[in-house]
């Protein structure tokens, strides 16, 4: 058997964000699950997002688990197609403001952490977009 | 007397927060001991034990078994729980059911935090790590203060709050802590000292965060009234929990800045007393960061949405004000052992019913106490009161 979320660690490394759509219901969600959290129909499927979304709320944390580089930035992105996310955001901390435009990008994941099967497996980011 | 037995807490025992290198065993005993003293009844009575599962790091495991051959003690219910902060708060809200039902008549709550043991920014935020979506979160780093300084910016956005103003929380509650002699901070703080604080994730200073530190309490809940019992008798009147749908600081629902568990799980507490939210006369919520004290207040109705703040400002949550919170000094006065604070916040309340609060409440009646985990996912709700059950 293959992992529920291989699908999106694929299309990850060819650069397309994958989330969820319900039928059940219309509702698109993130994380990927066979079960829509609004409605709990199985009647779900892979949808590509644009990758474009908005600042919803952010940090900067000065420490970090010794796996992690002290001072990162994170944030939960709301994406245009409605589900929020946690991610890392690759900005200046003091740039940031709610609301600002971001676009996710495909990276190497270059902190320690093991990340187990996905090890090799690129991860995200957010990056603000200039408007 | 008709109907169900009355849940009653006969003793209580703790130590002071602090930093401990006896064995977990010694302070478990200790404040058994004391509590059991405090309610008047022999060891052999205690037919159920509760408490929160010992922390991963913790040298002793397989806890609740082990006491039951040191103590020679035989028990109806054995529980350990392990939902986080809101450990305690089921636990005591299972002895408290099995009290009621009659399946237990004596139940001993326990809890223990070892946090001197492990290091924070080392293995301990590993272990934060892992309460995070292991695959799509875990991975960007995130902590506990991350995610609190997140729904805190939010906050102050939507409601177009002063930052400054949020440290008065903190100057209150570490003023309310000053009389606690079981407070780890027995200093005051100006809103200026929490504000040059070390900033810990923006924008949440050190000040603001609740300081880890170990602990131990112990409560005995007997059915009825305790003949031997040293204290007055407290009811526990009222119980209620709620999970919303939400971890850590994700929700399908939810703003960052709405946590609907205390709503949910306060209502559900005093409807289970007989009383409304109007009757309660002083709180002591498990609330870790000075917002979430803010929100804390407006979930419950005492203040409208992002009112919070100001209610703290005009002295609304004041000892001597209209809704009293966290009168000993809470998370962030007290010092923070998370198995143990939940007990703590229902020592407080016994206290504040028996008249002998290191910051009293002149003629407190019920009090509410709360556990929460998470980013207040899920909450436990418990109101006592001085009434004699009908
Ligand atoms: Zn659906």
């Amino acid at each position: 058997m293959t992992s529920y979320t291989e699908p999106f660690w694929s299309a990850l490394e060819e650069g397309r964000f994958l989330i969820h759509g319900c039928d059940g219901c219309e509702e698109a969600f993130f994380p990927p699950s066979p079960i829509c959290p609004h409605c709990h129909s199985t009647d779900v499927r892979w949808e590509e997002a644009s990758g474009e979304g908005r600042i919803h709320t952010y940090t900067r944390q000065h420490t970090t688990a010794a796996d992690f580089e002290d001072g990162i930035v994170v944030g939960v992105v709301e994406l245009a197609e409605g589900p929020r996310l946690l991610a890392g955001i690759d900005a200046r901390y003091e740039a940031l403001s709610i609301d600002d435009p971001v676009d996710l990008e495909v990276r190497r994941y270059d902190q320690a952490f093991d990340r187990g099967r996905l090890a090799d497996s690129p991860f995200y980011v957010a990056t603000v977009r200039s408007e | 007397m008709t109907g169900q037995p009355a849940p009653t807490v006969s003793g209580i025992g703790l130590v002071p927060n602090g930093r401990y290198s006896i064995p977990d065993r010694d302070l478990a005993l200790g404040v058994i001991r004391e509590a059991v003293a405090e309610a008047g009844i022999d060891l052999s009575a205690i037919d159920g034990l509760y408490m929160p599962s010992p922390r991963p790091w913790t040298p002793q495991g397989f806890f609740s078994t082990y006491l039951h051959r040191l103590l020679g003690l035989e028990t109806r219910r054995s529980i350990e729980v392990a939902t986080g902060g809101t450990s305690g708060g089921h636990a005591f809200h299972a002895a408290v059911e099995n009290v009621r039902s009659g399946a237990v008549e004596a139940a001993l709550v326990l809890a223990l935090e070892r946090h001197s043991l492990i290091e924070t920014t080392g293995p301990y935020f590993d272990y934060v790590a892992t309460l995070f979506d292991r695959e799509f979160e875990t991975p960007i780093g995130l902590t506990i203060p991350g995610v609190y300084a997140q729904s805190l910016r939010r906050y102050l956005f939507e409601y177009g709050i002063e930052r400054e103003d949020v440290a008065e929380i903190v100057v209150k509650n570490r003023r309310n802590a000053r009389a606690n002699p079981n407070a780890l901070f027995d200093e005051a703080v100006t809103r200026r000292e929490v504000l040059s604080s070390r900033p810990i994730a923006d924008p949440i200073r050190l000040y603001e965060c609740p300081a880890p530190c170990d602990g131990a309490a112990a409560v005995v809940i007997t059915d009825g009234p305790s003949d031997g019992a040293a204290e007055p008798p407290v009811s526990v009147a009222g119980i209620g929990a709620h999970h919303a749908a939400s971890h850590l600081l994700m929700s399908h629902r939810n703003e960052p800045t709405e946590l609907p568990a205390i709503a949910e799980s306060a209502s559900r507490a005093v409807a289970d007393a007989g009383v409304g939210v109007d009757a309660i006369d002083v709180f002591e919520p498990y609330t870790p960061f000075p917002h979430i004290e803010a929100i804390f207040a407006e979930e419950l109705g005492l203040v409208g949405r992002g009112e919070g703040v100001d209610a703290c400002l005009d002295g609304t949550t004041a000892p001597d004000g209209a809704h009293p919170i966290s009168p000993s000094g809470g998370c962030l006065g007290r010092g923070h052992p998370p198995m143990v604070t939940p007990l703590l916040n229902h020592v407080e309340a016994v206290k504040q019913l028996r008249g002998t609060a290191s910051t009293q409440v002149d003629g407190a009646e019920y009090a509410m106490t709360t556990a929460e985990h998470g980013h207040v996912n899920g909450v436990t709700a418990t109101v006592f009161t001085t009434e004699a059950p009908a």
